[in-house]
């Protein structure tokens, strides 16, 4: 990180959340043309969240002079922002609650990354607002882990579609 | 005067929505070329992209720029002869694995061999997914996960860096749909190559192939600088493992077509006398 914490961690919120949207968006307009609606309204959901949190983050954002990073300047725990969901975790046949158990690992995620920032940072404002974050994302899983508990057991079949990819029986 | 405005990476999409299956590898290309295009602010009027036949040849569509959904495996010699007419423009040319190794295999050993200034992006999931998952020219000689080679094609797969080292190709990356970000860098810094820049991408069918999500495990970054030297290339690219992203090969070769003066009329008048 630069000599401007503050500015530095707001620009890989706002990153990570945004990232975070376009993710869930992508996946819900995919899902949809795969007809797995039950999952595509469910990542739907997902990006309006993330969008509220971006437009928080933003709103705070736009009070300081972020530092312009191109995508592989910003500096991630993994390969991506930690609120992404990975491309080879999804499946056009996944069920809802495989959908939502990957949400919880990406809410995790995020509060991990956030923790780490209100832990670590020399500057006591980043400190203050990573915590704020850090709590936003726990409270977020806390949702996701209630959902999934009122969710009735998958049947264990997948859904099915008439034009099944060529693979032998 | 105004300060152009900056695009972001979603600017650079189209309004048409990918139809290709969610958890697609040509997603992650999708976004890294458009992270690409906004690390270096790219403009979208000067730039095509040219593409041939597949499912990953659809990204054209998906690009807010001009593009050519071009015939199968002929991506690069559209993309070539443009790139020829109209030297200003940024041309990326790509597809994959069946469409640049098998049909437009010619044309890729030509293109790597005459090094024109452009981009080609080959994104590589060992299989041909839009016929639904037949073997293609870099699967695994055991693969039997088609019933149309149920013993496995029995062949032993290309090496696309190899192959394009061989031909003559200036510049080999190889980049990996798990790592958009690194895949961006990858393919800004191919954009920027003066000469015919390769960028082989591992990039998922978890459709017909679902044993490629196991490549996150087994995929590395290479540490050391890009080799510049022919010989230890190729000693590189027929012993790796094929996992290794990054660029891997950067030589600097004279450019097609060389830069010739425009006759001057009196040269012209020369010509013709006896």
């Amino acid at each position: 990180m630069s000599t401007q914490p503050l500015a530095d961690f707001l620009a890989h919120s706002v990153e990570l959340e945004s990232e975070a949207r376009e993710r869930y968006l992508e996946l819900a307009e995919s899902m949809a043309a795969h007809h797995n609606d039950a999952v595509s309204e469910f990542f739907l959901r997902m990006a309006e969240e993330s969008r509220l949190h971006l437009e928080e983050v933003g709103g705070i954002a736009k009070d300081h002079d972020l530092p312009e990073l191109k995508a592989w300047e910003f500096q991630w725990p993994d390969e991506e922002s930690p609120e992404t969901t990975s491309y080879e975790a999804v499946h056009y046949r996944m069920s809802l609650r495989e959908a939502m158990l990957l949400a919880l690992d990406n809410e995790r995620a995020a509060e991990k990354f956030y923790a780490s920032f209100a832990r670590s940072s020399s500057d006591e404002n980043t400190r203050k607002l990573a915590a704020q974050f850090a709590a936003e994302e726990a409270s977020h899983a806390a949702q996701l882990v209630k959902k999934l508990g009122a969710l009735p057991a998958d049947s264990g079949q997948h859904l099915e579609e008439d034009d099944d990819p060529h693979m032998p029986e | 005067m105004n300060e152009p405005i900056k695009l972001k990476a979603k600017d650079y999409k189209s309004s048409v929505k990918p139809i290709w299956c969610p958890g697609c590898g040509h997603f992650s290309v999708l976004n890294a070329l458009t992270k690409a295009f906004a690390g270096l602010g790219i403009d979208k009027d000067d730039t095509v992209l040219v593409s041939g036949i597949g499912c990953s040849s659809r990204l054209p569509a998906y690009v807010d720029s001009y593009g050519f959904h071009g015939v199968h495996g002929r991506g690069l010699a559209i993309a070539q002869g443009l790139k020829v007419a109209r030297p200003d423009l940024t041309v990326i040319a790509m597809g994959g694995d069946g469409d640049g190794f098998s049909i437009g295999g010619n044309h890729f050993l030509h293109a790597c061999r005459r090094n024109v200034n452009m981009t080609y992006i080959a994104m590589d999931n060992e299989v041909y997914g839009m016929t639904k998952g037949q073997a293609s020219p870099t699967t695994p000689a055991d693969w039997d996960h088609s019933k149309l080679t149920p013993h496995g094609p029995g062949v032993r797969p290309f090496k696309p860096a190899a192959l394009a080292l061989a031909s003559g190709a200036p510049w080999i990356a190889r980049g990996y749909s798990g790592n958009p970000n690194q895949m961006a860098r990858l393919i800004a810094a191919a954009i920027e190559h003066p000469g015919f820049s390769f960028v082989h991408v591992l990039s998922q069918c978890i459709t017909f192939c679902p044993e490629q999500t196991d490549w996150k495990a087994v995929v590395h970054e290479r540490e050391e600088e890009a080799l510049v030297d022919a010989d230890e290339a190729a000693q590189l690219f027929l012993h790796e493992d094929g996992f290794q992203t990054g660029v891997l090969y950067n030589a600097q070769r004279a450019t097609w077509p060389p830069s010739v003066p425009e006759p001057q009329s009196t040269d012209i008048t020369r010509g013709f006398s006896v």
